[in-house]
């Protein structure tokens, strides 16, 4: 008794109950509502089995009914474009600042600091007040570029199909931005200054320092950044309803917002349930792309 | 002799004490809605005056969200935890009538002395029918009708608002003027219930129904809106406009006419610095049919009430207020024996009679239990016209099929 008693408190009994309870953690928090969610979609859900678990099996119609959509194939697209795009955006430029903020000049920590203004503010807020800047007739932007002489047309950001998958990638940039840059500051911060002067003296340029020095030593930083980005991305849910509520004709709708569409205003939870499968499937195939590319380089 | 008096009056003073503070418990009614949450509200305003009453039933009234009601009482109701009275937008009605979720109350109704339903208007009162039953009771109506900007109108020459559909397009196209950044209408093509809700009364007109769309006139409708998109007659950010920010363009002068609803009355008295006024909306051809959307809420009842008699008495309470809603609330009842007091603003009472007549013709969506796709089929066709991705055939021949898988 007293020797279980003491692996508990020291030894392996101890090691099972940290391990237990992050399980019990993991399982009762993520586990079973994922769980949860795969099982709905493969069952018939309305508002009398909507309480219990215990419902219809409906096999693999809810995924049939999903691809049959007219709108799937326009939503995948959007979702890869909205994914992608924002991404690149999110991550070169944050790069591009974090690089500059990197040159010490009087000021560059506040002001980076003075960035993160953008990543505190929710969504929300952000979506509404590029709802303000990318308005048709009254826009910001459009005033700017046409007092700059760039257009004269009036471009209705939000609602012309060319434009508004674009006009949520814009502003979900500018809400990622401050994040990326900051990670990757701390990345750039971690590089000993001796390899750049080692570097300078060998005679090698800005671009030859930045190419062999800063990206190799940054891999694992870039890595975690883009994975997260990846996340944040296809997380991405309150700048849909303040800018273009997926429209128009659902040339702006994303895999995420178009869930929420089919669950909370379509009342159809088996649907709404069944694109989040797929989505996490995706992300799922997303994450074994990063852990397999990133394993090799694990040295201790 | 005395002292038996005293006693006598001591004992009527303590059962009139007892029935002063009632030893029963009170009756519980929970009441939901969306009303209250920025302004005093009809829900909220009449609950608090019923608990005043003191009677043995006391409301518990809780507001929600306009986006979060019919998710909540869904969740409410599969858990066991429904209220007893829930006010709905009327489309969504359907999606727990016709489940039986909301209580039968065709009886009561033909037993009561307040509510009678031949006071009410056709459509609104369809909105509460399910297979001949009577699920609930209209709370407050609207609808919608074609404001028009009448300084602007004389400016262009134009004598009086169109009656057409041609007219209507020809008149936007006279009234846009790129130099003073005014467009000649603005509506609302939302991808959302708005732009159903300005769309279905021109199916409704052309002949068609919300389980009929793609006919011959519906699709002339659709490539008018798409023409006045196009010219400019209409900025193009109708597709992503709500009806309140759309209207405000025509508050501001921006544009000449606007289709939106008497719930603008009260801004636009305010707001618009020039003359203005309401007409019909155009028909299809001269003298055509008429149709408009139908707006507004209803009150039901769910069938899980443990309570549905006292239930039915506070339902009673609040619809024998409904004098009240136009003066005290700017909601209009959706009974025709009930006369609209003057409000003394000359426009809004001239304007207020157009909607009156135009309600007649008010016809509601649905009542269908997935309303909601129908609608999305509808708004998507609507949209995909007008970006110019489908042809209005296609688009309305593509609704079509998808309204047909869900109505069978």
């Amino acid at each position: 008794m007293s020797r279980i008693f003491n692996s508990m408190r020291d030894g392996k009994g101890f090691d099972l109950i940290l391990v237990g309870a992050a399980m019990v953690f993991l399982l009762a928090l993520a586990g079973l509502p994922l769980v949860y969610n795969v099982v709905m979609s493969f069952q018939q859900v309305d508002m009398f089995t909507l309480g219990s678990l215990v419902r219809p099996f409906a096999g693999f119609a809810n995924y049939v009914a999903v691809v049959q959509q007219p709108e799937f194939w326009l939503v995948t697209k959007n979702t890869l474009i909205f994914v992608f795009a924002s991404m690149a955006g999110q991550f070169i430029i944050g790069f591009a600042l974090a690089l500059f903020f990197a040159q010490n000049f009087p000021g560059a920590s506040t002001i980076r600091g003075l960035f993160l203004v953008s990543w505190v503010m929710p969504g929300l807020v952000v979506g509404g007040i590029w709802s303000f800047i990318l308005a048709g007739d009254y826009g910001v932007l459009n005033a700017i570029l046409k007092g700059l002489g760039l257009t004269q047309a009036t471009i209705f950001w939000k609602s012309d199909p060319n434009f508004s998958l674009w006009a949520v990638v814009i502003a979900n940039i500018w809400l990622g931005l401050a994040f990326n840059m900051l990670l990757l500051s701390v990345g750039l911060a971690a590089i000993p200054r001796d390899l750049y002067e080692a570097a300078e003296l060998d005679g090698a340029n800005a671009f030859q320092r930045f190419w062999t020095i800063t990206l190799p030593m940054m891999r694992s930083t870039i890595g975690a950044v883009l994975s997260l980005g990846l996340i944040g991305t296809l997380q991405q849910f309150d700048l849909f309803p303040a800018l273009t509520e997926g429209g128009p004709a659902n040339t702006s709708n994303v895999a995420g917002y178009w869930a929420w569409q089919m669950s909370f205003q379509l009342y159809d939870f088996a649907k709404g349930a069944t694109i989040s499968v797929m989505m996490f499937v995706l992300v799922l195939f997303a994450s074994v792309v990063y852990v397999r590319s990133t394993r090799h380089e694990v040295r201790g | 002799m005395k002292l038996r008096t005293l006693g006598l009056m001591a004992g009527i003073a303590l059962s009139a004490m007892g029935m002063a503070v009632p030893t029963m418990a009170q009756t519980v009614i929970k009441v939901w809605s969306i009303d209250g949450a920025n302004s005093p509200g009809i829900g909220d305003t009449l609950s608090a005056e019923f608990n005043e009453q003191n009677t043995d039933i006391q409301i518990e009234y809780r507001i929600l969200p306009f986006d979060d009601i019919v998710n909540e009482a869904l969740r409410a109701f599969a858990t066991g935890n429904a209220p007893d009275i829930v006010s709905l937008d009327n489309p969504d009605f359907a999606l727990f009538s016709s489940r039986g979720a909301f209580l039968d109350i065709t009886d009561r109704v033909a037993a009561s002395e307040i509510i009678k339903t031949e006071n009410y208007f056709e459509g609104p009162l369809n909105s509460v029918m399910w297979d001949g039953k009577l699920y609930g009771v209209p709370k407050y109506t609207d609808t919608i009708g074609l404001f028009y900007n009448k300084d602007l109108f004389e400016k262009a020459g134009i004598a009086e608002p169109p009656k057409t559909w041609a007219e209507l397009v020809d008149t936007a196209a006279k009234l846009t003027d790129p130099s003073t950044n005014t467009y000649g209408i603005t509506f609302s093509a939302r991808a959302g219930e708005e732009g159903t809700f300005q769309f279905l009364p021109w199916i409704q007109m052309a002949g068609g129904s919300y389980e009929n769309v793609n006919v011959p006139g519906a699709v002339e409708a659709l490539e008018y809106w798409k023409a006045m998109v196009d010219s400019k007659s209409a900025s193009q950010d109708v597709l992503s406009l709500g009806q309140w920010d759309s209207t405000g363009t025509f508050n501001s002068g921006n544009a000449a006419m606007a289709v939106s609803g008497p719930w603008e009355l009260d801004r636009m008295s305010e707001d618009a610095k020039f003359d203005w006024g309401v007409a019909l909306l155009p028909t299809q051809t001269e003298g055509g049919p008429r149709s408009s959307a139908l707006g507004g809420f209803n009150y039901g009842i769910f069938a899980n009430s443990k309570n549905p008699d006292d239930a039915f008495k506070v339902l009673e309470f609040f619809i024998s207020q409904d004098e009240r809603l136009f003066p005290d609330f700017s909601s209009l009842p959706a009974r025709n024996d009930i006369a609209l007091p003057e409000t003394g603003v000359a426009l809004k009472d001239a304007a207020l009679k157009v909607f009156q007549e135009q309600l007649q013709y008010a016809q509601p969506r649905g009542p269908h239990p997935e309303w909601q796709k129908i609608s999305k089929a509808i708004y998507d066709a609507m949209q995909a016209t007008l970006t110019g991705q489908m042809s209005a055939k296609d688009a309305l021949d593509q609704a079509q099929a998808t309204i047909q898988g869900i109505v069978g």
